[in-house]
């Protein structure tokens, strides 16, 4: 198990947050978090509508120890609260999602999603400027053109380093519902959109109209028994995609099948243990998020208090299954109360899928190496991590005697939850987002 | 006996819930919604299904909602306001005069003025029976599971008992049999008994299982009964009624809940009535378009806008007493 230590605190807000975390604002909460492709870049969302990127710095010969560190590279508004007239409802520009695009030329481009509309934004790098204009001066103000005696060819001359994004594309108008999950396809050309009932197929080039893949809205409303959850293109296979619901089941869905695909290719349910009945057994068993493995062979499910990881050719059982904080299952009335069980948790892979990593209370979170059966739960805490210090592993005592460096369950702090992870495409780095603060977490350099 | 405490707390809980979700920034979530409802209703069927004698205890007697018999299911409904909540020490506890009243009103909160408990039109309850889904015959099964063992236990209860069945939940079958009378002393065979436990329990709405959570019962009452899109029967529907009804009205968890609500102790009563008194004129507005993503019920669903309807109540609405008007907004 690899050991992870602080390599630098990345505080998220402004420093007035360093000294007590409830100083900030619920705008400042982080929604979700994601490394792009290569990992050179780290983007979040907020709930005030915000994008911040981070980019890694270029690790620079002098100091071959010193991996590259997240610099700020560009913050900008992606979202901005709405109001929907027709039906009185409030817009959130909470950012529930964001995705990369492969880069294919020298901008990056990510998806950014609220409840109800996606965009496509670029960000790209501006380091020279255009001096010399005919027509205008250098202030841009329009010079008279009888005073203009010479003419003179433009040059671009070099400037600081200006990193701006725009709005490319902006997806709107086609979900009813909450909108949940984006998925960028391996054809790099569509992505899907989810919401609690439906899911949208987008070509990037056509913002005014999308294909509905799956509809599981019911005719009589009364008859809703389950909603989407979230949802994931395959990493290869451009015809495939998962999507989990609220029931506790995935599906697996082929678009060379039919135009709509309600119909599942393969449907992926554990049955339900009887013994672990209660009021809250179908809260906890509602699925949360939803992930493929890099390989496309494996999908990963976290629901309330597990993850599992399920193998694509069997559906009637998970090949793997992990508890988080099993701890909760006998206080789920307490965490019904206030509002906890409602959390959604989401999980990651590593670059290898031979790690994965989810977030619990306390702002603890867990990583379970599926090869050595080890697991190994790291708190994000600004106490506890000095940089270049090694996380110490943390332990939840569940009854008895609690040692030393324990915590018991009735100590853990509920409001602090790691809801956001994001793992390095390839490097044993880690983002984790603690409401309104951000750690990357880096392997130690041996 | 735990069990049933343990579900009353929930469904307090959960009422709670259903209601907060309308207020809050960004909509009525669908999901959370969902599985809130789902918790309503386990807690309901438990509720249903743990028949406890002991708990159903005196109400007020000569409870004003006390509609004679013969027992429409809107009648029943009606006796609903009466029955005091005094069974477990939970927080049942007798309903303030409001309620009762209130209660009456609640299914036909639009036109009828105030308490008249015994106008037969429930279309609630009516309405209530078409859309439902299987949920509602598994309650009513239950239902008359309870109804049976509270008819055997009756014979010792004393007087009406009134709610302490907090759940309003029931089959119609089982209610109309029951045939209300004002007080135990009139039921057959139930000398003293409060035959009020066994079919007065909180009609309004209970029909509906707690699907539809925060949508049901506010519909319920700004809509009025009678047919509703989803084609709720509207027999029996006072000619007042509108004949329009949001879907949402429909087998709703909501409906069960506010039925629910009603059955609380009084604390938990005037707590409502706060929160709902505060933020009343808010729901209100919200309310045609904040229904619209709510869970199932919510048949005409964010595609169809109807924002008239429910300003049309406003006034009728007003004109209710505060508990009524809470009930209905919820």
């Amino acid at each position: 198990m690899k050991c992870f230590s602080r390599y630098l605190p990345y505080i998220f807000r402004p420093p007035n947050t360093i000294l007590s975390s409830s100083c900030h604002t619920e705008a400042d909460i982080i929604s979700t978090v994601e490394f792009n492709h290569t990992g050179e870049l780290l983007a979040t969302g907020d709930k005030g509508g915000r994008v911040v990127i981070f980019q890694r710095e270029q690790e620079s010969k002098n100091q071959v120890h010193r991996r590259g560190e997240y610099n700020v590279y560009s913050t900008f508004q992606s979202h901005e609260p709405e109001f929907d007239y027709l039906k009185s409802l409030e817009i959130e520009e909470k950012i529930n999602k964001i995705r990369w695009l492969p880069q294919q030329n020298a901008a990056y481009f990510l998806l950014s999603t609220n409840d109800k509309t996606v965009k496509l934004w670029k960000v790209s790098e501006r380091d020279k400027r255009p001096e010399g204009y005919n027509l205008k001066d250098e202030e841009g103000r329009l010079r008279d053109p009888a005073t203009i005696t010479t003419l003179r060819v433009p040059v671009l001359r070099p400037m600081d380093l200006m990193v701006e994004a725009t709005p490319r594309r902006v997806f709107a108008n086609a979900h009813t519902y909450h909108i949940n999950s984006i998925s960028v396809n391996s054809d790099y050309e569509t992505y899907m959109s989810a919401d609690d009932l439906r899911i949208n197929l987008w070509n990037f080039e056509i913002t005014n109209q999308s294909f509905n893949i799956v509809d599981i809205k019911p005719a009589n409303m009364e008859e809703l028994t389950e909603v989407i959850t979230a949802a994931e293109f395959h990493p290869h296979h451009c015809n495939s995609f998962v999507y989990s619901s609220s029931k506790g089941t995935i599906r697996l869905c082929d678009m060379r099948a039919s135009a709509l695909c309600d119909r599942h290719s393969k449907f992926f349910e554990e049955p339900e243990d009887p013994s672990n009945r209660s009021f809250f057994s179908e809260i906890i068993s509602s699925i949360s998020d939803v992930k493929f493995s890099h390989s496309g062979r494996y999908i990963m499910t976290r629901d309330y208090l597990t993850v599992k990881v399920w193998d694509l050719n069997m559906e009637n059982r998970p090949i793997e299954t992990y508890q988080v904080h099993d701890y909760l299952r006998s206080k789920l009335c307490s965490l019904y109360e206030n509002d906890c069980i409602f959390d959604k948790f989401e999980c990651v892979w590593n670059g290898s899928d031979s790690v994965i990593m989810t977030g619990s209370y306390n702002n603890f979170f867990r990583m379970f190496d599926r090869n050595t059966k080890r697991d190994v739960t790291l708190e994000a805490s600004r106490e506890n991590s000095k940089p270049r210090a090694i996380l110490k592993p943390r332990k939840v005592c569940v009854g008895g005697k609690r040692r030393k460096d324990e915590i018991s369950v009735d100590s853990l702090d509920f409001s602090k939850k790691i809801l956001h992870t994001a793992w390095h495409p390839s490097e044993n780095i880690i983002a984790v987002a603690a409401t309104n603060n951000l750690y990357i977490f880096q392997d130690k350099v041996n | 006996m735990e069990f049933k405490l343990e579900a009353h707390r929930i469904v307090s809980i959960s009422l709670g819930k259903i209601y907060n979700s309308r207020v809050q920034r960004g909509g009525i979530k669908l999901h959370k919604n969902l599985l809130v409802s789902l918790v309503l209703r386990s807690a309901r069927q438990v509720y249903l299904s743990d028949p406890c004698p002991g708990l159903y205890l005196a109400g007020p007697a000569g409870s004003p909602a006390v509609p004679p018999p013969p027992p429409s299911p809107q009648q029943q409904q009606q006796q609903q306001p009466g029955e005091p909540a005094a069974g477990p020490p939970a927080g049942w506890g007798e309903p303030p005069p409001p309620p009762p009243a209130a209660r009456a009103a609640w299914p036909e909160p639009e036109p009828q003025p105030q308490p008249q408990p015994e106008r037969p039109a429930a279309p609630v309850t009516g309405a209530g029976d078409a859309p439902r889904g299987g949920e509602v015959e598994a309650a009513e099964a239950a239902w008359r599971r309870v109804e049976g063992a509270r008819e055997a236990a009756e014979g010792g209860a004393a007087g009406p008992a009134g709610g302490s069945d907090g759940f309003p939940e029931g089959p119609r079958g089982a209610r109309r049999q029951c045939g209300c009378p004002p007080g135990a002393e009139d039921r057959p065979g139930a000398p003293g008994a409060c035959p009020r436990l066994a079919c007065c329990a909180p009609r309004p709405a209970e029909d509906e299982p707690p699907a539809p959570p925060a949508v049901g019962p506010r519909k319920r009452g700004a809509a009025g009964v009678g047919g509703g899109p989803a084609g709720g029967p509207a027999s029996g529907s006072s000619p007042l009624k509108k004949p329009r009804r949001n879907s949402e009205e429909q087998p709703g968890g909501a409906a069960a809940a506010a039925a629910e609500e009603e059955e609380m102790e009084t604390g938990n009563v005037a707590n409502l009535i706060s929160i709902f008194g505060s933020s009343f004129s808010g729901l209100l507005r919200k309310s045609p378009g904040g229904g619209r993503e709510e869970a199932e019920g919510e048949e005409s669903g964010p595609e169809a806008a109807e924002p008239g309807q429910i300003c049309c109540d406003k006034p009728v609405l007003r004109d209710i007493n505060p508990w009524s008007t809470a009930i209905v907004a919820f």
